[in-house]
């Protein structure tokens, strides 16, 4: 896998215009594209038995890697470096976020206004943790399951066990994950987020009002199928719903290394020498006026 | 009858068998039967400050210091330089621009952090800066030269000891706010031992030949965070005021 | 060699293009503005999540050293390589593109060696914004 990987490198760095879509390949014998991923993944899921750890629950631990890159969780097409791909959008019908008027305005201007926060190397905050580059671990103990994410060392902890989020004037960058098992899926409530991160690099934003609800449902044994539904009336028209697919990385002797990002962060200084702004949260763009 | 009694002596015999607290209570374990230090904890002491005795300051409580013998086995070049970090400290401390706080320093910052036990891996999460340290069980070191702020762990079980070897440091954390350094050649032994359901006694052994003429140790209870409903929060401090502050 | 289902090439593909998905390549680089530096390695920087090279380049009878934005160093570590496999003083020839503010800076693609070992150096991956 090392070898083909390698050769891969070297084959990707030769026409970078050139990049492909992952848009044929599969997983669990489902397409990747998401509408299609989630037809076909969750029926399959229903008749799938997890391996178990040895609190009974579902077994999730591995290294995963995301279907698609969090470039833009709406479709795009090829770009510098980068690959096209399909929105993740799954409900709305038009398959694009149902923006506000005025939060469709500021989402137009936000790649050429701020510095995404993933640059900064702040935690990804909920979603973009789960489809976050590049390198992805789950481990589990009773209680808890805990998703690691090689960038900038960030990690979220999903509490299992019954409880309330933390206090309303407790905001987070990750958000306050409150986790329960329905069956075999992993639902997670996330609240308290401090509504200072993005979907993606494309500036896709929500407020620090934002409520997800996501479920993470094992389609066999190296694919998870992952949701995620968002609400924020502050900013949309309307609840909707992302999907996408997490793949073991099944090399031998994977092991998550040290990013330490913020360390030896030289980008901010390059985005703001062209005039990017840290991203202040849409409260501070939207009452500072523009 | 007798079975009843076979059955009690048999519960006796295990019992007392059973590695006991001083209280004479169980220690939790794990399903593979290792000590369970899954959960949250944190330090209560005054090595966030300064890891050797030293007395009260405006804002710096008085502290007994962490360290066998009281003092550390610096070369003299590196005890001068441990004289200059301190006087610059505003402006040297790693911790001044939110850097990753290296080993051992993460464990007694005055923040919490939790850890989270599996069988092939120990993870510790602290809550400050979203520090992480993933201990892989029973494995090696990669191989170097690498420069890591928190260094590569490895982890074993001695016993009920959980022993983490750690290495492939880089020069620039510190021990502590007043200025106690290391080199890149810095080698940190832990030990993690459970000895109550709600304590670890914490030592960490440090070696580095290029700072210290002999290796030096460090002690400490740390304790069970029992608060209702605990769990880490977020100390982002990078985040703060306007602009995300710059790691250089 | 065992062939590859679609969805292992797929994600090999994902894990190939080094994934730093955080940033914006083009407020800060010139896809339009395409470089070849050859210079002298004076410092490689390990650090994430942009490694960095800098390399003294001769220019109108002046050095000036370039520092050239990398992808991250694990990538490198992966594949075994580490800091001692960038000797200081390697004569190197460095593909990339210039940066916007005028500095002597740039986002490299491909690193080679005298030797002929050559690298991609993934910084610019996934780094573009989409066309609006």
């Amino acid at each position: 896998m090392k070898t083909i990987a390698a050769v891969l490198i070297f084959t990707a760095s030769a026409g970078h215009a050139a990049a492909q879509a992952p848009a044929a390949a599969t997983a669990a014998g489902c397409p990747l594209e998401p509408v299609k991923f989630h037809a076909c993944a969750l029926p399959k899921a229903k008749s799938f038995n997890p391996p178990r750890t040895p609190d009974g629950r579902p077994d999730m631990q591995g290294y995963w890697e995301r279907a698609f890159t969090s470039q833009d969780i709406e479709e795009h097409g090829a770009g510098f470096g980068i690959q096209a791909g399909p929105s993740l959008v799954i409900d709305t019908p038009d398959r694009k976020i149902p923006y506000q008027p005025w939060a469709l305005d500021i989402k137009k201007d936000m790649v050429d206004r701020y510095i995404s926060p993933l640059a900064s190397c702040f935690p990804p905050g909920m979603p973009r943790h789960v489809i976050a580059p590049a390198s992805h671990q789950i481990i589990q103990a009773p209680g808890y399951v805990v998703h690691l994410l090689e960038y900038s060392h960030s990690y979220r902890v999903i509490p299992t066990a019954a409880g309330a989020h933390v206090p309303s004037p407790v905001r987070l960058w990750q958000g306050d994950s409150r986790g329960r098992w329905e069956g075999n899926t992993l639902v997670v409530d996330v609240a308290n987020s401090n509504g200072l991160t993005w979907f993606d690099n494309a500036g896709n934003f929500f407020s620090d009002d934002v409520h997800v609800v996501e479920r993470f449902t094992m389609v066999d044994a190296d694919t998870i199928h992952y949701e995620a539904r968002i609400e924020d009336p502050k900013v949309y028209t309307r609840p909707w719903t992302m999907v996408s697919a997490l793949v073991r990385n099944k090399e031998p002797g994977y092991e998550l290394l040290e990013q330490a990002c913020h360390e030896g962060n030289r980008a901010v200084e390059g985005m703001q020498s062209v005039g990017l702004k840290p991203y202040p949260g849409v409260t501070n763009i939207r009452g500072g006026g523009r | 009858m007798r079975r009843r009694l076979a059955g009690a002596i048999v519960a006796a015999f295990v019992l007392a068998l059973a590695p006991a607290t001083a209280r004479g209570q169980a220690l939790p374990r794990t399903a593979d039967g290792k000590p369970d230090l899954s959960g949250i904890w944190q330090a209560l002491n005054t090595a966030g400050w300064n890891i050797l005795p030293h007395p009260a300051e405006d804002g710096v409580p008085a502290g007994l210091g962490v360290v066998d013998g009281g003092a550390l086995p610096y070369t003299p070049a590196a005890a001068a330089r441990q004289l200059e970090h301190r006087a610059n400290r505003a402006s040297r401390d790693p911790e001044a621009r939110c850097l990753l706080p290296g080993v051992p320093r993460a464990t007694y910052m005055g923040f919490p952090f939790q850890i989270v036990q599996t069988p092939t891996q120990t993870s510790i999460l602290y809550e400050y800066a979203h520090t992480l340290r993933n201990i892989f069980m029973n494995s090696q070191h990669p191989r170097g030269p690498i420069e890591w702020w928190m260094g590569d762990s490895r982890g074993r079980w001695e016993g009920d000891t959980l022993v983490v070897d750690v290495v492939h440091f880089n020069d620039q954390t510190w021990f502590d706010r007043a200025g106690n350094h290391h080199s890149e050649q810095l080698h940190v032994i832990e030990r993690y031992t459970l000895v109550s359901a709600n304590h670890i006694n914490y030592e960490a052994t440090i070696e580095d030949p290029k700072v210290f003429t002999r290796p030096w140790t460090m002690r400490m209870p740390l304790y069970r965070r029992l608060d209702m409903n605990m769990q880490i929060l977020e100390y982002e401090c990078y985040g703060f005021g306007e602009a995300p502050r710059s790691g250089n | 060699m065992k062939r590859l289902s679609w969805a292992v090439a797929g994600i090999a593909l994902l894990c190939a293009v080094p994934v730093l998905a955080h940033h914006s390549f083009s407020a800060e680089f010139d896809a339009t503005k395409p470089i070849t530096l050859k210079g002298k390695l004076t410092k490689m920087d390990w650090v994430n999540p942009h490694g960095w090279l800098y390399i003294d380049v001769a220019e109108d009878g002046k050095v000036v050293n370039w520092a050239i934005e990398a992808g991250s160093p694990n990538a490198l570590l992966r594949r075994g390589l580490r800091q001692t496999d960038f000797p200081i003083g390697s004569e190197l020839v460095i593909d990339g593109y210039r940066a916007k503010n005028g500095s002597p800076t740039a986002n490299g693609t491909t690193v080679k060696f005298a030797d002929g070992r050559n690298f991609f150096l993934g910084a610019a991956s996934e780094g573009t914004t989409p066309q609006k």
